[in-house]
């Protein structure tokens, strides 16, 4: 930004842990959330700062400031990255408070570079995601699983819960598949010298026992989320609440009235009112997932898999040595002896296209399959025993020629109206 | 409906009728038919806006059975060919002979409707004439029956074959706009 540009407001104090502290120029990015705004740092193109909103009340900033200083001085242990990926920002995380005029107004922390990454809510749609870069398949999707529920786990071993987690605040790198959870500041804390709320829930992605109340367990509620974003990845987006009922006025609209009523049709054990929808591939699953999702959706909250039953549950089919997924015979990777998911899905699609098609052609067709009837049985020309058999019946056995030459429909509208016409009079007089 | 209107109507449907009338020569029988009824709807129309004479009310049914009957009698001995058949439709195919007993089997039944109808006219109370009148009017309903079931369907599902092919390429057009 050219210094003629500057404003006063830009030019804030970093402080970093230990201290250490510097000034630096802010330059507005355009991005802005519920809580605050981005901003790049003027020499520091591997940081940005999130500055909270003029209007947050004092109050509020003195919490932020105690919660992104509790945050600075307790960075949690992620899940080991190979040496040639360090530059991946698998969280967010504060790394140093922003002060401006001494006061506190936000933090500095490592930059998600947009570019290399998609937002998570893109690989609920394979469409969608192969135009953004990303060639979908299932051993990608299952590794991009995996290290969703490391990185999860990671927090909740250090009683750090996220929340209010779904696919729009997870980023997924295209090449390297890790992941990358935004909005940081937000998360629930819970130890011994410290705690933090985190009010913000979102209704899709809300555990059943949350619904109407406050998450009073942020780890269940975490792992309720994270198995509905785990099922939506692996079954092509679809989410475990979507189904179809069989008495549609007692089927609630929004999901999360289905959530709250446990309204879950993938199980192992058929919903009794709740049918799955056409298009799910879920039963392409192994038996341990299809396990680990009936006791995310269909049980109470204490029996839902942990975070870390996810991470050993996924940590076979993640790796390309287990063995555990192989292609099928179009090339498509799957689950090892289970069917092929993506082949399934094609054929779904396919079939309901097919039928679709079918359906089209036969109704563009009845109008000269009727006609055609309707004049073999005039001049009994039927190929088919059957249908010159009904005919016969339909015509009292009488024998039917074709009018001694051919008349169109509107010369037989006419004679009709003479006909008619006549028979007017023929009443007329006999009534 | 007035009668004004009513005859309004008619004759934009006769004028339809002529406007889609077949390109081929209609049959003698066709035409004395034709002419027939012409006369019997203007004596209809007639009598719709001037005073009927005294008793012409008993006669009205025999009227007309005797004149369908003259006609079924008179023409096929002349050449004019079995009006029965353009009464019942000419889609069956009966050979001449089976045409010929059917007209002959429609003349006897109007004769005779005609006759019995003088008879009770006579003979019978107004009310059991009356009865026996609309009991005559089922003959007619069987033909009307007849000929709904084999001409005016047939012609019923033409005309909605046609009108649904054009209501899917007005759908497939406006489909294509979007």
């Amino acid at each position: 930004m050219p210094s003629a540009e500057r404003k006063p407001d830009h030019i804030v104090q970093l402080v970093w842990p230990g201290q250490r502290s510097e000034l630096v120029t802010l330059g507005a990015t355009g991005k802005s959330g519920g809580a605050g705004e981005i901003f790049s740092i003027e020499g520091k193109p591997e940081f940005v700062a999130k500055i909270y909103h003029a209007s947050t009340s004092q109050a509020h900033l003195a919490r932020y400031r105690h919660k992104i200083q509790w945050m600075l001085d307790h960075k949690p242990a992620l899940p080991e990255v190979p040496a040639e990926y360090q530059d991946i920002v698998q969280l967010a995380w504060p790394d140093a408070l922003i002060l401006r005029r001494s006061r506190f107004v936000g933090f500095a922390m490592r930059k998600i570079t947009f570019d290399r990454t998609l937002e998570l809510d893109y690989l609920l749609n394979r469409r969608q995601s192969a135009q953004e870069g990303f060639d979908a398949d299932y051993g990608k999707l299952l590794t991009v699983c995996f290290n969703l529920a490391s990185l999860i786990n990671c927090l909740h071993e250090k009683r750090i819960a996220i929340v209010d987690l779904k696919p729009m605040n997870v980023k997924v790198h295209k090449a390297e598949l890790y992941v990358s959870i935004l909005d940081c500041d937000g998360f629930h804390i819970d130890t011994e010298e410290f705690r933090h709320d985190a009010p913000q829930v979102t209704p899709e992605y809300l555990a059943p026992e949350f619904h109407d109340k406050a998450v009073t367990h942020p780890e269940a509620q975490d792992s309720f989320a994270l198995a509905a974003i785990i099922f939506r990845l692996l079954n092509y987006g679809i989410h475990p609440f979507t189904g179809v009922a069989s008495d549609h006025d007692k089927y609630p609209r929004e999901l999360a009235g289905r959530i709250k009523q446990g309204l879950y049709p993938y199980g192992k054990v058929a919903h009794k009112t709740v049918r799955k929808v056409p298009a799910s591939v879920h039963e392409a699953f192994p038996d341990s997932l299809r396990q680990l999702f009936d006791r995310a959706f269909a049980s109470p909250g204490y029996s839902r898999p942990s975070a870390r039953e996810w991470v050993e549950a996924l940590s076979i089919y993640a790796s390309k040595h287990s063995g555990q997924i192989s292609p099928c015979e179009k090339g498509h990777l799957k689950f090892s002896g289970r069917p092929c998911p993506t082949c399934l899905r094609e054929a779904l699609i396919e079939g309901a296209e097919v039928r679709r098609r079918s359906f089209v052609v036969r109704m563009q067709a009845a109008p000269a399959r009727t006609l055609k009837y309707m004049r073999r049985t005039l001049r009994q020309t039927h190929s088919s025993p059957f249908q010159a058999a009904l005919a016969q019946a339909q015509l009292f056995t009488f024998r039917q020629l074709a009018p001694p030459a051919p008349i169109s429909t509107r010369n037989a509208i006419a004679l009709e109206i003479l006909w008619i016409s006549g028979l007017l009079i023929a009443f007329w007089w006999a009534g | 409906m007035s009668p004004l209107a009513a005859i309004i109507l008619w004759a934009v449907l006769l004028f339809v009728a002529w406007r889609w009338r077949p390109p081929q020569a209609a049959s003698p029988s066709a035409w004395v038919l034709l002419i027939a009824f012409g006369a019997l709807g203007a004596g209809a129309l007639w009598f719709d806006f001037h005073p009927e004479p005294a008793g012409f009310a008993f006669w009205k049914p025999t009227v007309v059975y005797w004149t369908l009957a003259a006609i079924m009698l008179i023409l096929p001995p002349l050449g004019g060919g079995y009006p029965a058949k353009i009464i019942l439709g000419n889609y069956f195919a009966l050979s001449n002979r089976e045409w010929r007993w059917i007209n002959r089997g429609f003349a006897f039944l109007c004769v005779l409707l005609g006759g019995v109808n003088l008879v009770t006219a006579a003979q019978a109370s107004y009310k059991d004439w009356e009865g026996f009148k609309f009991s005559c009017m089922v003959f007619l309903l069987t033909i009307v029956l007849f000929r709904l079931n084999f001409v005016w369907l047939p012609i019923l599902a033409e005309v909605s074959i046609h009108l649904y092919r054009r209501a899917t390429a007005a759908y497939r057009f406006l489909s294509s706009l979007f």
